[in-house]
């Protein structure tokens, strides 16, 4: 068996919530200890799929701008077409972060070209938006 | 008494020349305010020309600016609160001392009187407030609405923010909170961004009076007492003047729900009746959605604060982490219900 980071996780937060909160006298530390055990459970849930939901998204994005770039304008047009067709720089969490956080910041420039659009392409775009953002924040809810 | 209760024993005698034998025990750090550290002690005294025995006690509260919290929390905003609204129906704790000088605890600190009662958690499954719950949500109501009454100009409080300004106070505050998202945020987050854009362009009706607003008004943010009365409304470090439904629409936000003990259209009677003023439904649905972002914009601050120490409080983790998800999913409903996503 191999015993994973998640369940060594998993283990100290059961210690700090039944073994050293019990244990201690000051309401302050007791109430600190319960908080550390939530975090660290929280840190055990996320920690096998987290590179999976960020490779998701980055590809969700990808394959947006690539549909997007022809129905904006040509300046951003040119930097979506870039950034999808742009790879993973390494699969770090660090660094599919710093990827995620590049084409998130280039989405909020396109969501804002075509939110005032008034044709079906850039309406669909829109949709399909805020169809990944949801599916994205769910995919990383905290799990406790 | 240990160092610390030396050290506020030590400057309790420094403020209060006519006091001897000054003495500070039962020092605990509790939990609450989370943008600062919160403790409570019990000071003792004798006065000058008293007799030796006869000793004055008192239970206090110290507030101290912490290494990291959750917003750039302005003590003095809140000592100066806490003084203006004495006498104006409002229960908040008499506050005694504000201190910036470092000498004394290293960090800005106030001390105010320890009010009774305890306070309410809003994530408790169970009754919070011990059978009371209607109750205690009706004057949660009332008071809100005595402060949204109040002449803050004649209370003195000119000087917060938006003090001088009347209107478009919308404008301001989303500026201000936009501002605060920008400077923490880490990872972006569309879906803020969004709700800032559409907030700014559909901006609600000018606000029908300045008001006072608590900034944090919500269940968890006041003591209440065995009888089922509010006995303290506290935490007022993001207290401004403002549109009176920013306040409104904060206390309702699902967070922190309120209407779970008393439907909101009785709540809303109830500040009314206190107010003077109409709820403007669709106006309070603008603030509802800037909330949110209000909300985020304290979790990106939480976060960074977290991220970069040196205090890592675990409450502040919790926040960034669990919070910010919270609100991010609150935006996207909001935004759904504005026909913006599916």
């Amino acid at each position: 068996m191999n015993l994973s980071l998640e369940t060594i996780l998993h283990g100290v937060a059961v210690t700090l919530r039944d073994k050293i909160a019990p244990s201690l006298n000051d309401s302050f530390a007791i109430e600190t200890s319960r908080l550390a055990a939530m975090l660290v459970t929280i840190a055990a849930h996320s920690i096998d799929d987290a590179a999976a939901a960020r490779i998701w998204e980055n590809d969700q994005w990808r394959q947006l701008f690539a549909s997007a770039h022809p129905i904006v304008p040509a300046d951003l047009g040119k930097r979506l077409a870039d950034a999808a067709a742009s790879v993973e720089p390494g699969f770090k969490i660090s660094e599919l972060d710093r990827e995620n956080d590049r084409l998130r910041r280039l989405l909020v420039e396109l969501q804002t070209c075509v939110e005032s659009g008034t044709s079906d392409e850039a309406q669909a775009v829109n949709r399909r938006i805020w169809h990944i953002l949801r599916e994205g924040e769910e995919r990383r809810a905290p799990r406790i | 008494m240990n160092q610390m209760e030396s050290r506020i024993a030590a400057y309790l005698a420094h403020r209060m020349p006519h006091a001897g034998s000054v003495e500070v025990d039962e020092l605990a750090r509790i939990q609450g305010g989370s943008s600062q550290e919160t403790y409570r002690l019990r000071a003792s005294w004798h006065e000058q020309g008293q007799p030796q025995d006869a000793v004055i006690e008192r239970r206090l509260i110290l507030r101290r600016a912490p290494e990291a919290g959750l917003v750039v929390a302005e003590r003095d905003i809140e000592y100066s609160v806490y003084q203006a609204l004495a006498g104006h129906g409002i229960p908040v704790p008499a506050a005694h001392y504000y201190e910036e000088n470092p000498r004394w605890l290293d960090r800005p600190f106030f001390i105010m009187d320890l009010m009774p009662g305890k306070p309410g958690h809003f994530y408790a499954s169970s009754d919070p407030y011990e059978g009371h719950s209607e109750q205690i949500a009706r004057e949660f109501w009332r008071h809100l609405g005595r402060l949204a009454a109040i002449d803050h100009l004649g209370a003195g409080l000119g000087n917060l923010r938006n003090g001088q300004d009347i209107g478009a106070f919308w404008a301001s505050e989303l500026d201000w909170w936009a501002d605060i998202f920008a400077q923490n945020e880490g990872i972006c987050e569309p879906v803020v961004h969004a709700a800032i854009r559409w907030l700014r362009t559909n901006p609600p009706p000018a606000a029908p009076k300045p008001s006072i607003i608590h900034g944090d008004y919500r269940a968890g943010n006041f003591l209440f007492t065995p009888d089922g009365q509010i006995s303290a409304i506290l935490d007022w470090e993001m207290c401004h003047i403002s549109d009176p439904l920013e306040d409104v629409a904060w206390a309702i936000d699902p967070f922190w729900p309120m209407t779970r003990h008393l439907p909101l259209d009785e709540g809303l009677a109830e500040w009314e009746s206190t107010s003077g003023m109409k709820v403007d439904r669709e106006a309070l649905g603008w603030w509802r959605l800037f909330s949110a972002v209000k909300a985020s914009a304290i979790w990106a601050t939480a976060q960074n604060n977290f991220t970069q120490g040196p205090a890592r409080e675990m409450v502040v983790g919790m926040s960034g982490i669990r919070a910010g998800h919270f609100h991010r999913n609150l935006i996207l409903n909001l935004m759904a219900e504005r026909g913006q996503c599916a």
